[in-house]
């Protein structure tokens, strides 16, 4: 089966008693969006920490495109699977060009030049990503907004099967915001399989098509936007008040917080 | 005839002091307080006077220790330095270390009445030690053939041998003085010593050697540096372009199979005159006969007729 | 986000050729200035020699001790410090690029400190034979840089970059201690040698030192060049590398082995000479080169150059007397470490 597959994942990170992720199973499948969701630390980058086997499982398998991932050579899950990790420092900036172009690392031998194929698929990349605007730099002259968006435009040349993003919306304004959940979704339905992982549930619950819900580690909901977004589940796992809502123009449940302090405004 | 005589009394002293004998002094009697010269040792304390100092001597300066020997104290001796290997009987005074930072309680459990120290900073604190345990201790540094002279003064007031100390330094000046006559009027070739090669090390100028190359009929080319030992450039000794180059045996095999030093002409040319360094290095009884062994290597037909 | 379409490949064609040139420039002025570097160490000294005589007596013609002055004395001094200059800069570089940080120097992972007490023990034991301080201060640097990274290893269950750092600090510290005492009993004239080995020179350079720097220069530094695509994916951090398909654990274990042999092989030629490492990849990285390879070509050029002018002011500032090459790369390096650490902030 094409896709990530889950399997009864469990890590535990050492000299620590509670399991950081505790018998997962879920499928991120291609022409879906998958959204992981979750308050902080329910696990959510430690997932993707798995994913890139820096931390062994103790129980459970994950399999990319039916194979297991622990059989799978480094490279070759890196022109299967693009991962944009949560942070990222440009400690030694590289023009904006040259760093997308690190996306064909898995493509390239250790002295091959860059192949007509590999300009092309940086140039679609940084098309894709919207980042044109931000060529005639280097790395460490980016906003936050556009550094999101070239790290995103590496993976993109990767030109990956599957396609993983650990929190990409983190320092973006709502157009920008707006714009990567739209490329996401375009993503998705060309074909691919995207698995999100996301503090942001109002747009997750407009944009995935399958949403999980962790909590201390384990599922605690999964399904549609309209199985997860429950006020009561919600409420148990964040563990403040707040009340669903569904405007018509949006076309899926939002989350409203309710403030816990009694006041003289709501 | 007059060097047989010199080397006869030479060889007699050293004999004399090969036998054991605690106080041979009849001949010797204390001088009168008048006529002591107020010396100072050379960190400045007073020199002791105290006959009886001299009892118990350790001795941590090579130099000192000969010349207790010439002066027929060997006998009082109750410590020596790792280098006192002469005389032959000196090796069999207890080794107490080189002589820097000695080891105090290694000296004070001799039981000495008298410590003869090398004057360095870093001696001062055991000097300071000595005193105050109740020893005498007399601190001397022999860089120059004028200091070598100066302490056998002193060695002898304190050892109650001034006659025997002055003989040896008699000996000495003699030795030199036919050194210096035989090699008169001579042409002096220029000469370099390296005395080490990691950094490259010569002989300079102010020591009791740069002394004795002088004596012998040489001209140093770095006698113009100040330093007695000063670190140079093997370029700064192609440079200067001495005649010859002066080291030791060991050095010597060193030089010839060394590209670098090729680019000295002497070396090129062989020019590489090899001395006893053993001998050379010593600031004591036996600088008479290191000029000798200079002035032979140097200009051996003038220095024929010399011992 | 999809605007101008229709552009993209014009401007992108000659953005590529804008990034290209920014480093070939500065390595042919980099090529430049180390030949004019490398003649003038031939002809000058103590004696001048004029830049006619200094060619003819490469080829062993002329006057017999201009010959060998250039050929024995100059010679093998200026491209020793040339291949020292070289191999500390590539050393340096490789491991900034691997532990992500523009300040990291190529002796931190115990490289100095076990060279040294290799070269001390060596000294302080009378050894006679030439080559033994240099295969001595190798082998204990050879020890030391894997005695880190098992330390490193067994601690943190992986290659971190913090533990090796630590273990480092640890290792080096643990090298300072032994070699205090074993020169604390020694006699001045080892005393001495040890210092002048210690503080860095070329003065005892022969061409066998050459030939052997040479040869770990183009085996170490080959195999980091072979490695400088792994290097750029590494100095993104652990994740992404391990995103795009590196080997992070291996790859990392293997540069830090490779840059630490490296700076041995230039430590057991000519002791510590310290801040060349640090700075000229830095500088390189200003120039222009940012990718390894090419940051890795400039900096061995230019580090080169660095030393080969270092060593010219060591032996001609205070004639007679020579100036140790630590002293003299730390003069020129302390000023740019502190601009550059200005520019960071």
């Amino acid at each position: 089966m094409n896709g990530i597959t889950f399997r009864d994942v469990t890590v535990r990170y050492p000299s620590r008693p509670i399991a950081a992720l505790d018998g997962v199973s879920f499928d991120a499948l291609p022409g879906h969006l998958t959204a992981v969701v979750g308050p902080n630390g329910s696990g959510k980058s430690t997932l993707v920490r798995a994913l890139l086997r820096r931390i062994p499982l103790e129980r459970g398998n994950i399999a990319v495109n039916s194979a297991t991932l622990g059989n799978m050579q480094a490279r070759e899950f890196a022109r299967t699977v693009a991962v944009v990790p949560q942070r990222e420092e440009p400690v030694l900036p590289l023009p904006v060009r040259e760093f997308v172009t690190l996306g064909r690392h898995p493509h390239r031998g250790a002295l091959s030049a860059l192949s007509a194929a590999d300009i092309s698929a940086v140039d679609q990349a940084i098309h894709l990503a919207g980042a044109e605007d931000t060529l005639a730099r280097s790395t460490d002259q980016l906003s936050g907004g556009e550094w999101q968006r070239v790290r995103i435009a590496r993976a993109l040349a990767q030109q990956t099967s599957i396609i993983v993003l650990d929190e990409p919306t983190a320092f973006l304004d709502v157009a920008h915001e707006m714009a990567v959940f739209e490329l996401l979704d375009s993503l998705a339905r060309d074909g691919r399989t995207v698995l999100l992982i996301s503090h942001q549930l109002n747009l997750v619950a407009r944009f995935a098509s399958h949403i999980v819900l962790l909590n201390e580690g384990k599922v605690a909901a999964r399904g549609t936007s309209d199985d997860v977004m429950q006020g009561a589940i919600l409420e148990r796992v964040y563990k403040w008040p707040l009340v669903i809502t569904r405007d018509p123009a949006v076309g899926a449940p939002s989350l409203l917080p309710l403030r816990k302090q009694r006041s003289t405004r709501l | 005839m007059t060097s047989r005589v010199l080397l006869l009394a030479l060889v007699c002293s050293v004999v004399a002091c090969a036998k054991s004998e605690t106080n041979t002094d009849s001949a010797n009697r204390p001088p009168p307080l008048g006529r002591v010269p107020a010396d100072t040792d050379d960190f400045g304390a007073l020199l002791p006077v105290d006959t009886l100092a001299g009892a118990r001597v350790v001795s941590l300066v090579p130099a000192a220790t000969e010349l207790i020997y010439a002066m027929g104290r060997g006998n009082r001796l109750v410590g020596r330095t790792t280098w006192d290997l002469f005389p032959d009987s000196a090796r069999l005074v207890p080794n107490m270390g080189d002589g820097i930072r000695p080891n105090v309680e290694v000296v004070l459990a001799a039981k000495p009445t008298l410590v003869v120290l090398y004057a360095s900073m870093a001696n001062k604190a055991a000097a300071d030690a000595f005193a105050n345990a109740g020893i005498a201790v007399m601190s001397t540094r022999v860089d120059r053939i004028a200091d070598f002279e100066r302490l056998s003064r002193q060695l002898g007031v304190v050892l109650n041998a001034q006659q025997r100390a002055q003989q040896v330094v008699d000996t000495v000046k003699a030795t030199l003085a036919s050194v210096r006559d035989a090699v008169d009027g001579v042409v002096r070739p220029t000469v370099v010593w390296p005395l080490y090669d990691s950094p490259v090390m010569v002989l300079g100028h102010g020591s009791f050697v740069a002394e004795l190359l002088d004596i012998a009929g040489a001209t140093n080319v770095f006698a113009d540096l100040a330093k007695p030992s000063p670190e140079v450039t093997i370029e700064e000794i192609v440079k200067r372009n001495p005649d010859f180059v002066m080291t030791s045996p060991v050095s010597a095999m060193r030089f010839a199979s060394s590209a670098k030093w090729k680019a000295v002409r002497a070396v090129r040319e062989k020019n590489v005159l090899l001395v006893d360094t053993l001998l050379t290095g010593r600031p004591t009884v036996t600088l008479g006969m290191a000029a000798v062994s200079l002035a032979k290597v140097l200009h051996p037909d003038r220095a024929s007729r010399l011992p | 986000m999809s605007k101008r379409a229709g552009n993209s490949v014009g401007v992108n064609a000659s953005q590529k050729g804008a990034v290209r040139s920014s480093h070939w420039k500065p390595l042919v002025l980099g090529v430049v200035a180390l030949c004019v570097l490398c003649v003038l160490g031939l002809a000058i000294g103590a004696i001048s020699i004029p830049i006619a005589d200094v060619l003819r007596a490469v080829s062993g013609n002329g006057d017999a001790g201009t010959v060998a002055i250039v050929r024995e004395l100059r010679g093998p001094r200026v491209l020793l410090a040339a291949l020292i200059g070289a191999g500390l800069s590539v050393s340096g570089g490789a491991l900034q690029g691997t532990l992500r940080n523009p300040l990291a120097e190529p002796f931190l992972l115990g490289v100095s400190g076990g060279a040294a007490v290799g070269a001390v023990a060596a000294m302080v034991f009378g050894a006679t034979h030439p080559l033994a301080v240099t295969l001595a201060a190798f082998a204990g640097a050879a020890v030391a840089t894997i005695t880190v990274s098992l330390v490193a290893r067994v601690v943190a269950g992986r290659t971190d970059a913090r533990m090796l750092l630590m273990a480092g600090v640890v290792v080096g510290a643990f090298a300072n201690a032994v070699i205090m005492v074993a020169l604390a009993g020694a006699p001045a004239a080892e005393l001495r040698g040890a210092l002048w080995w210690m503080m860095g020179s070329v003065s005892d350079a022969t061409w066998g030192d050459v030939g052997r720097l040479a040869v770990a220069v183009l085996v170490f530094g080959g195999a980091l060049m072979w490695l400088a695509r792994e290097l750029d994916v590494l100095a993104l951090g652990e994740e992404p590398a391990a995103a795009l398909g590196a080997n992070v654990d291996r790859t990392s274990r293997q540069i830090f082995l490779l840059a630490s042999f490296l700076a041995a092989a230039t430590v057991a030629a000519a002791g510590l000479v310290g801040f060349v490492g640090l700075v000229v990849p830095n500088i390189a990285r200003a120039l222009g080169a940012r990718r390894h390879r090419p940051m890795l070509v400039v900096s061995a050029v230019y580090g080169a150059a660095l030393l080969v002018f270092a060593d010219l002011v060591a032996r001609t500032a205070r004639t007679p007397q020579e100036l140790p090459l630590g002293a003299i790369t730390a003069l020129i390096g302390v000023p740019f470490f502190l601009a550059q650490l200005r520019r960071l902030h």
